[in-house]
């Protein structure tokens, strides 16, 4: 303001006051405004206008809105773990069960290894297996084994049928 | 001091002397037995693994025939399945011949010559009566334990078992079910299932019971419970023969009841078994066989009466199935379950 008093800038606002662009200059006003734009912004490197970009988008968004997001994903990551989890760890219960009817503990040969005159002490059993069990599953080996004693007997008589 | 009361006095001293040296040769007799019996048992106890829907478990068995059958408890061999037995230092594979709930034990078998227990009676059994045991307590070798004999329970905490089970004041351990429980003779006359408060006692099976199913599986393939078709038996107002059992209760056309049997017949006997209490019939009953014929002795008024009833296969048998119809398994003892059967005299 020093160089300048208000009488200098009232004449030279009169003499600019009947300047008048190019024809056309207002037509490709905006255009050009972008492509200048745009020219300014590519000086700069990339990671600037990465972070930049980035930086505009987040200020944009209500990030109190956005909390709960990550949380659900997190939960969701989570519930998928102990599922594939559980499903490795499941032994093969179907098949533990499995058991033929026809084979049920029917002895082989039980005509040629039995008889009334033979005591029950010296028979020699040999018979299907009640149960066909197959390799357990490896968790099986890993979990420590269980040293059986129950604190109650099984044997339960619950009425008096006979 | 006359020469006489120094003769008595030495008299009295050697009596002691005698008395505590005795005494001495008795503590050193029972110990050395049990050493024996143990030195010649244990070879014939086993470890059993198995495999259960939740994970490796670990009991105890034994052989009671040259030909590799394990007796054990249902808790090691009932529910479990690739079984394998360490035997000395080897490990085989076991398979599973039959397993009974009812009675609390199981079978298992390996193909191998094994040494064996011999079987004793539980019944010759008297409280006080010293007991070893030998089993595998957790993740340790055989271990012998010795206890005595101290009741013969049909019940324990309200709940009735199916037959008599042995009590015993012998220490356990978790992986000593099925463990043999043997008297001072080495003879197996139970077999351990379980337990008991802290483990300082367990309760084991008579080896009976274990015998009874071994019987069935040999005869039909299968535990075969009978069945009489007595509903219900209640104590009586007053004691007839020495008996307070009184049937109140007959299933409609059961074998009993075709057999003659009516509410308010005292029961005296159940096969071999005598009757006393209402809970005498339990153990009378785990020893029927489905398709025996079983004579039962009543009073029904002033009148001793014997029936012989032809058992059934026992409601809470797991299956149905009678694979011993006849002609259509080879090899096994004809027998007829068919509810037509005529009733027996």
């Amino acid at each position: 303001m020093d160089e300048f008093n208000d009488n200098e800038i009232a004449r030279l606002l009169r003499l600019k006051r009947y300047e008048q662009p190019p024809p056309g200059y207002f037509d490709n006003f905006l255009h050009e405004f972008h492509r200048r734009q745009r020219d300014e912004l590519l000086r700069q490197p990339l990671w600037r206008i990465c972070l930049e970009r980035s930086h505009n988008f987040m200020l944009q968004l209500d990030v109190r809105s956005l909390a709960s997001y990550p949380t659900a994903v997190a939960a969701v990551l989570l519930c998928a773990a102990i599922f594939l989890l559980k499903v490795y760890q499941q032994p093969e219960t179907a098949r533990v069960a499995t058991q033929s009817p026809l084979t049920l503990s029917v002895p082989v040969n039980a005509e040629q290894e039995w008889n009334l005159a033979s005591p029950v002490s010296t028979q020699i059993f040999r018979t299907q297996p009640v149960r066909s069990f197959r390799e357990s599953a490896q968790t099986h080996r890993a979990a420590p084994p269980r040293y059986v004693l129950d604190s109650v007997p099984v044997s339960y008589e619950p009425t008096f049928r006979f | 001091m006359s020469p006489l009361l120094g003769s008595r006095r030495a008299a009295i001293a050697f009596a002691l002397v005698f008395c505590s040296g005795a005494g001495f040769a008795q503590d050193q007799s029972a110990s050395q037995q049990v050493r024996e019996v143990f030195a010649r048992a244990a070879k014939a106890v086993v470890k059993i693994h198995g495999v259960d829907e939740h994970s490796e478990i670990c009991g105890t068995g034994f052989f009671v025939d040259p030909t590799g059958t394990i007796y054990t408890a249902y808790t090691v061999g009932g529910e479990a399945g690739n079984f394998t037995v360490e035997f000395g230092d080897k490990k085989i594979p076991a398979r599973q011949l039959v397993a009974d709930i009812r009675s609390g034990t199981a079978i298992l078998k390996v193909d191998e010559t094994t040494p064996a227990l011999p079987i004793g009676k539980s019944e010759e059994l008297e409280l006080a009566t010293p007991v070893i045991s030998i089993g595998y307590p957790l993740d340790l070798p055989k271990t012998p334990n010795f206890g005595m004999l101290a009741g013969f329970d049909r019940k324990c905490l309200g709940r009735y078992f199916s037959t008599i089970h042995l009590r015993v004041n012998v220490p356990t351990q978790r992986g000593e079910a099925g463990a043999p429980l043997l008297n001072m003779k080495g003879e197996v006359v139970g077999i351990v299932v379980s337990g008991l408060g802290n483990n300082s006692a367990c309760y084991a099976v008579p080896i009976e019971a274990a015998e009874k199913i071994r019987s069935d599986f040999v005869r039909f393939g299968e535990a075969r419970h009978g069945w009489i078709g007595v509903n219900d038996v209640s104590p009586a107002s007053q004691q007839v023969d020495g008996s307070r059992a009184m049937v109140t209760q007959v299933a409609d056309d059961g074998p009993a009841s075709r057999a003659g049997l009516k509410a308010g017949d005292v029961l005296l006997q159940v096969g071999k078994k005598k009757i006393a209490d209402p809970e005498d019939v339990f153990d009378a009953s785990f020893y029927i066989t489905a398709g025996d014929t079983v004579p039962i002795t009543v009073m029904r008024g002033d009148k001793n009466l014997t029936f012989q009833v032809q058992a059934a296969m026992h409601p809470a048998s797991k299956t149905g199935v009678l694979l011993a119809s006849p002609g259509a398994i080879p090899g096994v003892i004809p027998m007829s379950l068919d509810e037509d059967a005529p009733p027996s005299p």
